[in-house]
């Protein structure tokens, strides 16, 4: 008996007495001050996921993960967001009959025309009504502002300083009553540090459109409205932080449906469409162009519209041919069109669902020029460079973090959300740590990052 | 006494742990733990089956028996790198124990059985911490089983060699990156090996050990997988599955001296080479969607060497009182330092306290005090690096009985 009272008071008293420590961290702001931190930027910004602006994504949003670490070095009051009211939250499509709205996405299973199931991005609520939907997104919360996240999603460089944002739904919500446009938004909130991430939209609405609408801004026109934001941002000296456009052409946007999705396994439908194509062919042969369609047994490269082919007007419905393996289809393509209504095959591919070779070049261009004044930038104000590009074009080749592996890969890659373009709450939570860690580098400041684990990714159903 | 033994084997069936050398637990014998867990160049009785079976041969009495428990209760703490968050594990009590009978058959040759547990951990983090994809909480736990025969050449040699029977039991959960999944892995296993010892004790002042004990390879094979994922993966990864790892066991070669500076006190120092190179990674092999879920994870561990030193002061026939300490560094390699084994470099600090209310009855009590050194890590394959550090306390207690 006695030996077990030892047994347990000594127990006892080791444990109390056994408790390793280790000095915690100790954060700093360095030269910078957090006060009141301002974020400026596009949907990215805004925390746009899914395909939707919805709360739980804004409340993802990087800019409010980084209020959240800086609350340590000395942020003072609430990072104001213009929330969404609800965590469906509502996404806009122009088509062809006017405007679409919806839901976000969420990953649950969709039926094809064939009647196969299968795991899919579907949307959140199939039967919100339009009308409800809409008054969601027109809603003004400009009495809960004035708002530290002035991110809007779809703005371009030169739209923050152009009364056309008002016709963009995502600001005109938040709009304060005198302000014109987004960049009269910086005196509300009066930051002491701010950070910039804006420039993707000037080549995504491009490319996301497969470059057969909306234009890729002129590099003079980047420039200058960039010079004018980072001025209105910095005027009193305030510092912050200012990221790099990455390649978006390495999103899964672009890279999810294969060039050669024609699959064929039947020879007599192989005969059938070279048939078809024999006079098509001859023609190009007789035009003295190269281009050629042929399908044979297997993966078959896609039959795309190419309007840029030199053919006369009287020919225009020949204007097709067949992808390249190093040309990109759209994840917007219509996936049974695909299966079941003979696109790629008997019907050429609309160009809107295809980045030719020439169109990824015009992309790729645009983005490296637009980083290369980005960096002057960052060099000629008091500003952390963010290189985000660098960052993301890593995952490329496959990132881990703490255990959780990473990629570019649609869903399955964990970085993504389910429109292919904008990150899920893991990758903004990355985003958060390149920033915090610039930050730290640039104004020896030393801000905690936040650890992945804690942000969920993809949900399974 | 009978309720005393049932405490010990109630604890006994429970798990245990250390945070010191890899997974190695050198508790065997109180009287040892005490004096700086040195056994090689000491005749203990019939504990010497493990530290060194060459001296069971020079036991006093014809038989001697010998049983006891460890309570070991550590923690470790993590500060991640770059954020302001730590974690601490909370690690179930863990009892190593042993039990050890042994009897001469002639006045030459000794016989014995033991049973004891030299290798465990057992390691609990938080469900949702920072490192869950790599590890929640893992219990590994070996039982050997010995056999023992020691020969006396003369007064002066004795050598010994025992074949051990050892049993294995590993269990481990870790998250997986997925929402609500998780992977629980199960397995049990045996295999066996030996140990050998040489004791000479030259005169009355100084004696000398030489123990070597082998490795012993704990292949599980068909151990129980159950991955717990969301329905649409259930495809990819079902839910029950059988899996192969093999974790080995190392080697130990081991060299003590004593000295006896006058009748009541002896100091005595011992090395011990643990060959921990052996565990150059954890292979995980799956029966079921193989391709998804094999793994070889690199420890790419490294021999290391312990070195030992302490002494006992026999204050009269019923007291002695024994103190000592070691180093311990750690086998781990820093790019593959898994929290899985919180193994840092250790200091281990001993007491000890023999108590004989009769001649042929010792009770033994000990007090190890671990203090693993704070260090940066990093488990590279996983980028999840940190600062960890590690305390524990294991009050040991054991009671000895010849005849």
């Amino acid at each position: 008996m006695k030996y077990r009272y030892l047994i347990y008071i000594l127990s006892l008293a080791i444990l109390t007495a056994c408790e390793p420590k280790i000095d915690e961290f100790s954060p700093s702001k360095g030269s910078a001050d957090f006060t009141t931190y301002l974020a400026f930027g596009n949907s990215l910004t805004a925390g746009y996921a899914d395909n939707a602006l919805y709360s739980g994504g804004q409340e993802n949003s990087y800019p409010n993960i980084l209020a959240t670490q800086f609350k340590t070095v000395g942020m003072q009051g609430d990072f104001k967001q213009p929330l969404m009211p609800t965590n469906n939250g509502v996404g806009v499509e122009l088509i062809s009959t006017g405007l679409f709205f919806h839901t976000k996405y969420i990953l649950g299973y969709a039926t094809d025309c064939l009647g196969q199931q299968s795991l899919a991005p579907v949307f959140a609520d199939p039967d919100a009504s339009q009308t409800d939907l809409m008054n969601q997104l027109i809603a003004p919360v400009v009495n809960q502002g004035p708002f530290n996240n002035i991110g809007v999603p779809g703005l371009k460089s030169y739209e923050a300083l152009s009364a056309i944002c008002q016709f963009n739904p995502y600001y005109a919500r938040f709009k304060s009553p005198d302000a014109n446009f987004v960049l009269e938004e910086i005196p509300k909130i009066n930051p002491t540090f701010f950070t910039l991430w804006l420039g993707a939209n000037d080549v995504l609405r491009y490319a996301s459109a497969g470059g057969a609408s909306d234009s890729i801004t002129s590099m003079p026109l980047f420039s200058s409205s960039m010079d004018a934001i980072i001025t209105s941002l910095t005027q009193y000296g305030t510092k912050g932080a200012i990221a790099t456009i990455p390649h978006i052409t390495s999103f899964p946007f672009f890279n999810t449906v294969p060039y050669n999705a024609i699959v064929l396994t039947d020879q007599s439908l192989v005969d059938a469409l070279n048939l078809g194509y024999a006079p098509y062919n001859t023609i190009m042969e007789a035009m003295g162009l190269e281009y050629r369609i042929n399908f044979q047994l297997g993966a078959n490269p896609m039959v795309i519209a190419d309007p840029t082919i030199p053919l006369p007007d009287s020919l225009a419905m020949l204007k097709m041919r067949q992808i390249q393996n190093t040309e990109l289809v759209l994840l917007s393509i219509p996936h049974d069109s695909l299966k079941c209504a003979y696109w790629g095959s008997q019907i050429p591919v609309p160009d809107q669902y295809i980045l030719s070779e020439s169109e990824i070049a015009a992309v790729s261009d645009a983005i490296n020029n637009y980083n290369i004044k980005i960096k002057d930038l960052a060099k000629l104000h008091p500003v952390a460079l963010v290189d985000m590009n660098t960052y993301l074009n890593e995952f490329e080749s496959g990132m881990v973090f703490d255990g959780i592996n990473f990629n570019v890969k649609f869903i399955e890659g964990g970085l993504f959300s389910l429109d292919g373009v904008h990150l899920n709450n893991r990758g903004y939570a990355l985003v958060a740590n390149y920033f915090i860690k610039d930050i730290n580098r640039t104004f020896n400041a030393n801000i905690p990052q936040v650890n992945i684990t804690d942000y969920p990714g993809t949900q399974f159903p | 006494m009978r309720k005393f033994i049932y405490i010990m084997l109630l604890f006994a069936i429970a798990t245990w742990s250390a945070h010191a050398g890899g997974y190695q637990v050198r508790l065997q014998g109180q009287k040892q733990t005490g004096i700086g867990l040195i056994g090689t160049p000491f005749n203990f009785g019939a504990s010497s089956m493990f530290y060194n079976p060459g001296a069971l041969s020079m036991m006093k009495n014809k038989y001697d028996f010998s049983l006891g428990a460890s309570f070991t209760m550590g923690k470790a703490v993590f500060q991640k790198d770059a954020t302001d968050y730590q974690a601490k594990t909370d690690n179930p009590i863990g009892t190593p124990f042993y039990f050890y009978g042994a009897g001469k058959i002639t006045d030459k040759l000794a016989v014995g059985l033991g049973v004891y547990t030299p290798f465990g951990t057992s390691t609990k983090w938080d469900d949702d911490w920072a490192g869950q994809m790599l590890i929640q909480n893992i219990s590994l736990q070996a039982i050997y089983y010995q056999i023992t025969a020691s020969y006396q050449i003369n007064e002066k040699i004795g050598i010994g060699a025992g074949i051990v029977y050892a049993t294995g039991k590993v269990k481990l959960n870790k998250a997986l990156p997925y929402n609500n999944s998780e992977a629980n892995l199960e397995g049990n296993t045996a295999n066996i090996g030996f140990n050998v010892g040489v004791y000479f004790k030259p005169n009355d002042k100084f004696s000398f050990g030489i123990d070597y004990r082998s490795k012993i390879i704990m292949k599980m094979k068909d151990g129980d997988a159950t991955f717990t994922v969301p329905s649409a993966l259930s495809s990819n990864l079902p839910k029950d599955n059988k899996f192969d790892a093999e974790l080995p066991m190392p080697a130990n070669l081991d060299f003590g001296l004593a000295f006896n500076v006058n009748e009541k006190l002896t100091i005595a120092a011992e090395v011990n080479w643990v060959m921990w190179s052996t565990y150059d990674s954890l292979i995980f092999t799956f029966k079921e969607s193989g391709d998804l879920l094999n793994s070889a994870n690199p420890r790419e561990y490294k021999d290391s060497w312990i070195i030992r030193i302490g002494g006992q002061y026999k204050l009269n026939d019923k007291l002695t009182f024994r103190a000592g300490g070691y180093y311990d560094p750690t086998p781990t390699n820093e790019k593959y330092f898994n929290p899985e084994t919180v193994s840092l470099n250790t200091i281990g600090l001993t007491l000890g306290l023999s108590y004989q209310p009769i001649e042929n009855l010792s009770i033994d009590l000990s007090y190890l005090h671990l203090l693993g050194q704070e260090a940066e890590k990093a488990y590279e394959p996983d980028n999840f690096s940190g600062t960890y550090k590690t305390q524990t306390a294991i009050p040991g207690i054991g009671i000895s009985y010849s005849f």
